[in-house]
Formats: structure tokens, C-alpha cells, sequence
């Protein structure tokens, strides 16, 4: 049946955030009658409400849709999301290794960003066939002539042929629905071949287990396939095939060329891991499908109950989101000052704040969050290597011969006129670097080599405020590096808080010891002792602050006619107090844990 | 075995409110006539009921406001009349009448002695005009002086003065030459309030809904005068224990956290607030509490005296309050810490079964190096040097 994966077309969309990308989506979703108007939410694709309030995707989601084209055939088309954050890289190259082309989407005004670039190339890597879109054209600062420019001059990609649309108004759908029809190859895998289904997405469903998200490559699959993990080894039986229509819709059978989905009763999300190869256990493929890569956290922070009774519920909680999300990793962790909790690791800093959104909200937990660390390698005397992800656990500099911390390579594009300003702030930031390219005669290119801990520190917003928000960031891990890494302590009262040790480059202690005591003078409220706040390095005391006592807290009066509601009042401030963590005799706020974060070096 | 509880009377009635209070009361400038009246016939139905609830009588007097001076003559008389017709007093309690100096006349201070009153609270505030202004007081400093003058002379010798810190515009000078005057009349009470914004009075709207901006801006046209600033917390931390330090220099005990007094003259109504005894409070908006039943009486004279004449209970909507052991421990907690003596530890145990060392062990030891609590004899105290920031450690016991 060669014919019928003629008609299949299978797309997915690079934008940066903000150009546009979900409401294009939902015009083509709209224009094929996939959904009538009627039935259309606003951004079907962005389904959790946290996706719809930030106006981006976290989750990958796909969707088949039934085009008739000019030439009178009817083609299934299938539109495979891609998140649009950096964190998500890995998550994106696997949903274009899927696809055989891809819409280009770049704002009629800002142009092509960072994490634009880093897909297209991606996506050519991945051989597909690049369709630009210049989106946003009615608004009347729109440039397309620019944009266009831009195009060929960043990507190198032919833009003359670029089309036009507006997706918030519905201009150029149609035009670009027909050129995915003439432009975008059709699948070529052999359907009688052994089974090769990609994963490029999973989902955990109560009741059908952890779904996989696939397209097939070559062979077929169906109901009673025993079906094989290719990476993991795993096998299970299929107990679904179908397709997303864009409800899921139940089918007979997904052949080479198809993009659907194949639900196995699989009990956990980890066995449906996104780049594994999928085939039959009985008829196994020779080899998997190239560029399936583990799921890396990259950045760990302590998360806490601030009740402790919540404890048990923010397991049970995180085992929620992990069933849907493999690449979100937790283990119990015990903290002096926070008690117990969980170390988590995330693909970023995104991913990370994501989650800590989804488990206050969703599941109405109170946290604690300590400031993000990334994770270092300690070679000690004795000629081990220690993974250190949580700095209090860096053992005694004593047994320590060195530290090594993780090298990205960060791209950076940036307009030319803020060059000296990224610069500035990437030697701030320890940078190496390396390249610089003009990509346009206003854009340049910046690669730099630089530390995750500087990127995981405030990189971005420093970042976006020096370039007033137009400049964009991709990186990737590329190793490790020794660097002289010293971890400060902070004292509060005394006593060590080991949930606010941080590790950081020695050149750069004093200042941000000095800093944090500063800042958390400011976070922590007068109370009823003088509260003396130490960073130290070792047994050295690098600065001091000292809150305060408080001097006046006290019911001016209370007589007959007034205790009740002085004893509720009382206990409004009990409530408040609850808000805070005790931690010896100090009752410390929330934000305190993530102070670090906030300093301005 | 029922205790006897001590009686307070609520006359809501003011010459005119002032800024920052929130109690109920009305002011007489734009009451109707008969708004007293009614009151008053009110009342005097509920004495005859409740006092059913003081078979063995009451063993303390308070009549406070509002203004209970403020009342005519005949009503003030009628007042005091009434409640010696429903409640037996023994020979020397404590009877006690509320007054500004702006209504004190030989007149009523000669009626309120035929009738027993044996203690009088006058709410001077401050000696100095300006800041009385500031907070709306009705009178002046001269007027004050007058006031304890008549005091004096009507034979009052057992006298409370009020004042206030923490005003608009205060300092601690200020402050100081207040409470050096007051010293200079010999009170044998006084009682030390630092100034609280509550919420629905004016001063509150003044000091919080208005922006910085807007009252800069009608300061510009001239309208009214910028708003003085208050006294930050460390400020009036300064005033209180200069007033601590002066007043023990004085000869004063501080027996609880704002109240003073001369050896023998601690107000004996208030102490069985803080002690945790029983209390019946009449007239509308005055509270009762009965062991482990609290209940307060609805703000509404009309409303207060038409459900009496109907023989119903003048209860506001909130209906009883049934405290529960717990909470009855918090309060012992609460109110008897704001005492110098502390709370008795075998009262305690008589009242709610339990050893507070026990129950509250927990609060305790997470004090215990930073000598938070005393234990003396048979009493638990608070370290006097945290009386001014107890709520911290009181709120760990609600």
C-alpha cells in the first residue's frame, strides 16, 4: 500500500516563544475541521492551564489532521509540537527526527531568535524540509522584507519563497497547508520491513498505563504486537494503536509513515522513553533508530514541605508528575534545617520552576525551594569521584584534591549594538570565548564556553536585562572543567543552615558572601533575639550581618469585652508564623532559601 | 459551686467618639433623644435577668464606654440606682466609673460617690493640646487638670489616669512631660497605651487608605495640614521602658503589661480579666464569659432594648461562644503572662485538670535558654524584658 503513505505529511513547528506558534497551530487545526470552531478551545495544543498563563509548551503533543488540497487529494497531515524552550532540546530534536518538515515561524517584528536558530538546525541535521512563515504580518510594525533577510542570511535558507500569514488572523493558513502538500516529502519507510516506531513523546493515562507517542518508520504495528523497548530491553503487548484526531482515536493498525499512538499497559513512563525505538519482540529490527540519548537532569534543588506533615503528600505528589514527565527526578533528602524533603533534578531552570508551579498549585503544596545547583565532580585524596548535586554534601575540603563543575557551550544572538554588554556579562560570568559571527548586519552570533552554575545563577534575567529582552540563549553540555570552587556556609544564630550552602568560584566568595548575609538581613523579620547572620568559608567568617530584636510586639490592651479576638488575633499571627521555617530559634521565610539567587554580584 | 463574677456596664455614649476608637459607642451630637432612654430601659431589663447569674452578687464594679459621664445627671443617677437595686456588692469591692474631662462636674462626681464609686479612670491621653487634637479628644489638657482637681477635692482617692503613647506627632519628649505631669498629681493608678490603628475608625482610614501621595497633595492645596507621623515600633518601644524605668523609680509596679499602680491599688475588676475569672457585661456591645460560655450583646441599642422588652436575649448574630478547653488554656495562657505574678500553675490544674508544665512543655523547652519564662513559687511568668514583644512567644500557646 505504497498509495497511502503518498498522502501523509509530517510537520512540525520551530517558533520562539511568544511568535506564535500555538495559535498557528490552532488556525490549522481549525481551517482542516479537525475541530469545528465551536469546539475549539483557545490553544488546543497547550492543554495544562500553566502552558496557556506562561504561552508556552511543555508537553509534546500531536495531532492528525484531514486536509483536502487543490489537487483534489485528501492528505492526512500530522502536526507534531515541539516545546519552545531550551531546556526541551533533546524533547525537540526527537519530535523532528519524526517529521520530514517543518514550518518555520519567525515574528514579522522581532525577528529570529536564539532558540529559532538552534532548532532549524536541528531540524536540518534531521534532513527535513523547511517551510518559512513569516507570522505576524498585521501588526504595523511588521518587517517582512527584513525578516526575509534575516532568513537567508542566518539560516541561509531561501526566503523568497516565504509565506506571509498572520495565524491571529488567519492570513497565509491555506497557502501554507498547500505548500506542506508540494513541498514536504512524503514518509519513505517500507511497511513490510520489521517494526522501527520512534517515541517522541509519552503520557501517563490511568487507565490504558504509559501511552507512547510514535511515528512509525518502517513495519507496522497493532492490537497483539508483542512490542520491544530497543533501549531497554523491555517487552510488552499492545493493547491499542491509534491516532490523534486530535482526541485519541482508536485504529487497526499504524503503518510506516503514521504518526499515532501505541498503549502497551505499561506501568510506568520510564519504559516509554522519548527517542527509544519501538519493535516486534517476534520480528525485531536489526538496529535502532540513531540519536536516542538518556534524559539528563541538569540542575538540582532541594524541595521542601514547609509543613513537615506534608511530607508523605509531596511524594505521592511527585510520583504524580513523574509518571508523565521522566525526566524529573527525585530522592528523599534530609536537610538539618528543612527537615525532610526531596532533592529533584531538571533539564533546567524552566523545567524546574514548572514543577514547583504544577506541585503548589495542582497538588496545594507549601515549598521550600533552595537555590538551584548544578552537579560537580570531586576528585578526593583517596583517588575518588563524588557526584556532588546538594553543596552541603561537599565533603571536607581536607580530602579534597579538586572540583570540577559542568562546561556548556552557550549561543547567544543578540542585536550588534549589545555585543559589549553580552560580553561584559559572560567575563562576569567566567566565559570563554569562543566565536562571533555577523549572521545579519544587525545580528550577531556569540558562542561562549561557560560555567551551568553562572547560567543556573541568574544568567538569564541578567541577560535579558542588559539587551532589554532581545537577546536569546541555547546551550548545551559539552564536559567538566576543574575550577577553583569554594562552598560557603551560612550561619544563622549560630548555627549552620545547611540549606543555604552554595558553591561558587573563589574569586567570586567574598562578594557574594557578603551579599547574601546582606540580603537575607533584608528577608529575615526582626524577632524577638538579635539574630547574627555569618557566611563563612570553612571555619572563616567572610561577613557578618545582624538582624535586629524586635522591640514591639504586644497587645496594647485586652480586657473583657476584647479576648476572643485577641486570641484570634494571636493566632492569624500563628498562621503566619507557620508560613515561616523554624530553624533553631530563627523563624525564616521561604524566600530566604532562595536569596542567593537574587543578589546582584 | 457558682463563682461570683465580677460586673461590667457598657454606656455607649460619647460627647463625640474619638479618631482611633472602635468600641461601640454613639456620639450624643447626633444621637436622638430618646436613644438614652431606651437604653436604659434596656438595660434594666437585662439586669433583671442576669442577675440571676450573680445569685451570690458581684464581687467588682466597672461602668465604661464609651462615656459613662457623659449621661445627664438624672440618667447617671438612674444608671447607678439600677444596678444597686439587681446586684448585691460586698462592703469594699472595687466600683469603678469611666470618665473624659471634657464631662466631669462636682455634680455627677457627688452622685457617683453616693453610690458608692470608690475608683475613677480619666482618660487624659496626653497634656498637650495638639496631640489631643490629633486624635479627636473632645477636651484639652487644662480640662484634664481640672478634672483630677475635682477628683481630688470630690475625695476620689483611688484614681487612674490614661495615656497614650505612639501618638501622631509624638516624641519622646513629649511623651516624657506627658507622664511627668500625670506623676505630678500622684495617680494611684495609671495605665500606659501605645496607640493602635484599628481598623473602621477614622484614624485608621487616615493613616492606611490614603496614600502618601494624595495627603501631600491636599497638604499643597492648603486644605488641611500633612498628617503628623506615627511613632515607629522602635520609638515607642523607647517610650515604654523609659515610662517602665520612670515608673518604678516612682514607686509604681508594673502588674501588668500597660498598668501601673501604687502598692494595694491594682484594679481588682481587671486583674479577674487576666486571672481568668467568670464576668457579666451588660448594656449593648459589653461581652460575658461564664466558665467555658462567652457571648457578646448585639451593637444596636434599638435592637438591644426591642428583644428585651420581647424577652428574648439581646445576643448578637454570633450567638454563644462555647471556648473549648483548649482555647480556655490559650487565653489562661495569654492574659495571665501579661501579668507580673504570671499565672498560677494550681489554679491551672484545678481549672482545666492538667499541668501546664505538660501541656505546654513543648513551648517551654524551645524557650529554655533564652530564660523566656520564670517559675516562681506557684505561678509561671513571662521574663519582664519580653512583656513588650510577648505576641511572639504568646502566640505559640493559642
Amino acid at each position: 500500500m505504497a498509495q497511502a503513505s503518498q498522502n501523509i505529511r509530517n510537520f512540525s513547528i520551530i517558533a520562539h516563544i511568544d511568535h506564535g506558534k500555538s495559535t498557528l497551530a490552532d488556525r490549522l487545526i481549525e481551517f482542516t475541521g479537525a475541530l469545528s470552531k465551536r469546539e475549539m478551545e483557545e490553544q488546543v495544543l497547550d492543554s495544562m492551564d500553566l502552558e496557556r498563563e506562561r504561552g508556552i509548551t511543555i508537553k509534546l503533543q500531536a495531532v492528525q489532521l484531514s486536509y483536502k488540497a487543490k489537487d483534489g487529494e485528501v492528505y492526512e497531515l500530522n502536526l507534531i509540537d515541539t516545546p519552545g524552550h531550551v531546556d526541551f532540546t533533546y524533547e525537540v530534536s526527537r519530535s523532528l527526527a519524526a517529521c520530514e518538515g517543518a514550518l518555520l515561524v519567525v515574528d514579522a517584528v522581532q525577528g529570529i531568535e536564539a532558540q529559532t536558530l538552534a532548532n532549524v538546525y536541528l531540524a536540518l541535521e534531521n534532513d527535513l524540509e523547511i517551510i518559512s512563515v513569516i507570522n505576524k504580518i498585521d501588526l504595523p510594525s511588521a518587517e517582512p522584507e527584513r525578516v526575509k533577510q534575516e532568513i537567508e542570511d542566518v539560516i541561509g535558507l531561501d526566503a523568497t519563497e516565504a509565506i506571509l500569514a498572520s495565524a491571529k488572523t488567519g492570513i497565509g493558513i491555506e497557502e501554507i497547508l498547500e505548500r506542506i502538500v508540494t513541498t514536504v516529502p512524503a514518509p519513505t519507510g517500507d511497511d513490510q520491513a520489521p517494526l522501527k516506531a520512534l517515541i517522541f513523546d509519552s503520557k501517563f493515562d490511568a487507565y490504558k498505563g504509559a501511552i507512547s507517542y510514535v511515528r512509525i518508520m518502517e513495519g507496522r504495528v497493532a492490537k497483539g504486537t508483542t512490542m520491544k523497548m530497543m533501549a531497554t530491553g523491555k517487552v510488552f503487548e499492545v493493547t491499542e494503536v491509534g491516532v490523534f484526531a486530535p482526541a485519541m482515536r482508536i485504529v487497526e493498525e499504524l503503518k510506516a509513515g503514521q504518526v499515532g499512538f501505541i498503549a502497551a499497559s505499561i506501568k510506568n513512563v520510564k519504559d516509554t522513553q522519548v527517542g527509544d525505538t519501538i519493535t516486534d519482540a517476534d520480528n525485531s529490527a536489526a538496529k535502532a533508530l540513531p540519536g536516542y540519548r538518556k534524559a539528563t537532569p541538569m540542575v538540582f534543588c532541594g524541595l521542601y514541605p514547609v509543613d513537615a506533615s506534608d511530607y508523605n503528600r509531596m511524594r505521592d505528589s511527585l510520583e504524580k508528575l513523574h509518571l508523565n514527565d521522566a525526566s524529573l527526578v527525585f530522592e528523599p533528602e534530609t536537610s538539618v534545617a528543612l527537615g525532610f524533603g526531596f532533592r529533584c533534578g531538571f533539564l533546567g531552570l524552566l523545567h524546574m520552576e514548572i514543577i514547583q508551579e504544577r506541585l503548589e498549585r495542582e497538588y496545594d503544596l507549601n515549598l521550600i525551594t533552595t537555590a538551584p545547583s548544578v552537579i560537580y565532580k570531586v576528585n578526593t585524596l583517596k583517588g575518588n569521584v563524588i557526584n556532588i548535586d546538594n553543596p552541603s554534601n561537599l565533603p571536607p575540603i581536607e580530602s579534597i584534591t579538586s572540583i570540577e563543575e559542568p562546561i556548556v557551550k552557550a549561543t547567544i544572538l543578540v542585536p550588534a549594538e549589545y555585543v559589549g554588554a553580552i560580553m561584559e556579562l559572560n567575563q562576569e560570568k567566567r566565559g570563554t570565548y569562543l566565536t562571533m559571527d555577523y549572521v545579519s548586519k544587525s545580528r550577531v552570533k556569540l558562542i561562549y564556553e561557560l560555567p551551568l552554575s553562572e547560567i543556573v545563577f541568574d544568567y538569564f534575567d541578567q541577560l535579558k536585562s542588559r539587551t532589554k529582552g532581545y537577546a536569546s540563549l541555547d546551550y548545551e553540555l559539552t564536559g567538566y572543567k576543574e575550577t577553583d570552587l569554594v562552598k560557603i556556609d551560612v550561619l544563622l544564630n549560630g548555627e549552620m543552615v545547611d540549606a543555604l550552602s552554595f558553591i561558587i568560584h573563589r574569586a567570586k566568595s567574598y562578594n557574594r558572601g557578603r551579599k547574601l548575609v546582606e540580603k537575607l538581613r533584608g528577608i529575615i523579620p526582626r524577632q524577638m533575639f538579635e539574630i547574627p547572620i555569618q557566611s563563612v568559608i570553612g571555619n572563616k567568617v567572610i561577613a557578618r550581618e545582624t538582624v535586629s530584636a524586635m522591640r514591639k510586639d504586644v497587645l496594647s490592651k485586652c480586657y473583657g469585652g476584647d479576648i476572643s479576638r485577641k486570641r484570634k488575633l494571636l493566632e492569624k499571627q500563628k498562621v503566619g508564623k507557620k508560613r515561616m521555617k523554624q530553624v533553631g530559634n530563627v523563624e525564616v521565610p521561604q524566600d530566604a532559601f532562595m536569596a542567593v539567587l537574587k543578589i546582584d554580584d | 459551686m457558682i463563682s461570683m463574677p465580677s460586673l461590667y456596664v457598657h454606656v455607649p455614649f460619647c460627647v463625640q467618639k474619638c479618631d482611633y476608637c472602635a468600641f461601640y459607642s454613639h456620639s450624643l451630637v447626633n444621637t436622638p433623644e430618646n436613644l438614652v432612654s431606651l437604653y436604659l430601659e434596656g438595660l434594666d431589663a437585662e439586669m433583671a435577668k442576669r442577675q440571676l447569674d450573680a445569685p451570690q452578687g458581684v464581687s467588682s464594679l466597672f461602668i465604661g464606654g464609651g462615656t459613662p459621664t457623659a449621661l445627664r445627671d438624672q440618667e447617671l443617677e438612674g444608671l447607678m440606682n439600677m444596678i444597686h437595686r439587681y446586684f448585691r456588692m460586698n462592703q469594699g469591692a472595687e466600683k469603678t466609673v469611666e470618665g473624659n474631662p471634657g464631662t466631669i462636674t462636682d455634680k455627677k462626681l457627688d452622685i457617683l460617690k453616693r453610690y458608692g464609686i470608690n475608683r475613677f479612670s480619666l482618660g487624659v491621653q496626653a497634656f498637650d493640646d495638639k496631640l489631643l487634637r490629633a486624635v479627636g479628644r473632645i477636651h484639652t489638657a487644662g480640662q484634664a487638670r481640672e478634672a483630677i482637681r475635682r477628683l481630688r477635692t470630690a475625695g476620689f482617692n483611688n484614681l487612674n489616669l490614661d495615656l497614650m503613647f505612639g501618638l501622631p506627632g509624638q516624641d519622646l519628649k513629649l511623651w516624657q512631660a506627658s507622664l511627668e505631669e500625670a506623676l505630678s498629681y500622684s495617680p494611684e493608678h495609671l495605665s500606659l497605651y501605645g496607640l493602635m490603628l484599628e481598623e473602621d475608625t477614622p484614624l485608621y482610614e487616615r493613616y492606611t487608605n490614603k496614600t502618601e501621595e494624595t495627603n501631600d497633595k491636599v497638604a499643597i492645596t492648603g486644605r488641611i495640614t500633612p498628617l503628623d507621623p506615627l511613632p515607629d515600633d522602635d520609638l515607642q518601644a523607647d517610650m515604654h521602658e523609659w515610662a517602665v524605668e520612670r515608673l518604678k523609680q516612682a514607686g509604681y509596679t508594673q502588674y501588668e503589661t500597660s498598668n501601673f499602680a501604687r502598692p494595694g491599688y491594682e484594679c481588682q475588676h481587671n486583674l479577674g480579666y487576666w486571672r481568668g475569672a467568670d464576668y457579666l457585661g451588660l448594656g449593648p456591645g459589653a461581652v460575658s464569659c461564664l466558665t467555658e460560655v462567652r457571648w457578646k450583646n448585639i451593637e444596636d441599642v434599638r435592637a438591644y432594648q426591642s428583644r428585651l422588652q420581647s424577652g428574648q436575649d439581646p445576643i448578637d448574630e454570633a450567638g454563644d461562644e462555647v471556648l473549648s478547653l483548649r482555647e480556655r488554656m490559650a487565653e489562661r495562657m495569654i492574659l495571665g503572662l501579661r501579668l507580673e505574678e504570671g499565672v498560677n500553675l494550681t489554679l491551672f490544674r484545678n481549672d482545666f485538670g492538667v499541668d501546664l508544665r505538660d501541656i505546654y512543655r513543648d513551648v517551654l523547652e524551645r524557650y529554655k535558654d533564652k530564660d523566656v519564662f520564670v517559675f516562681q513559687g506557684d505561678y509561671l511568668s513571662l521574663n519582664e524584658k519580653y512583656s513588650f514583644v510577648a505576641n511572639s512567644i504568646l502566640k505559640d500557646f493559642v
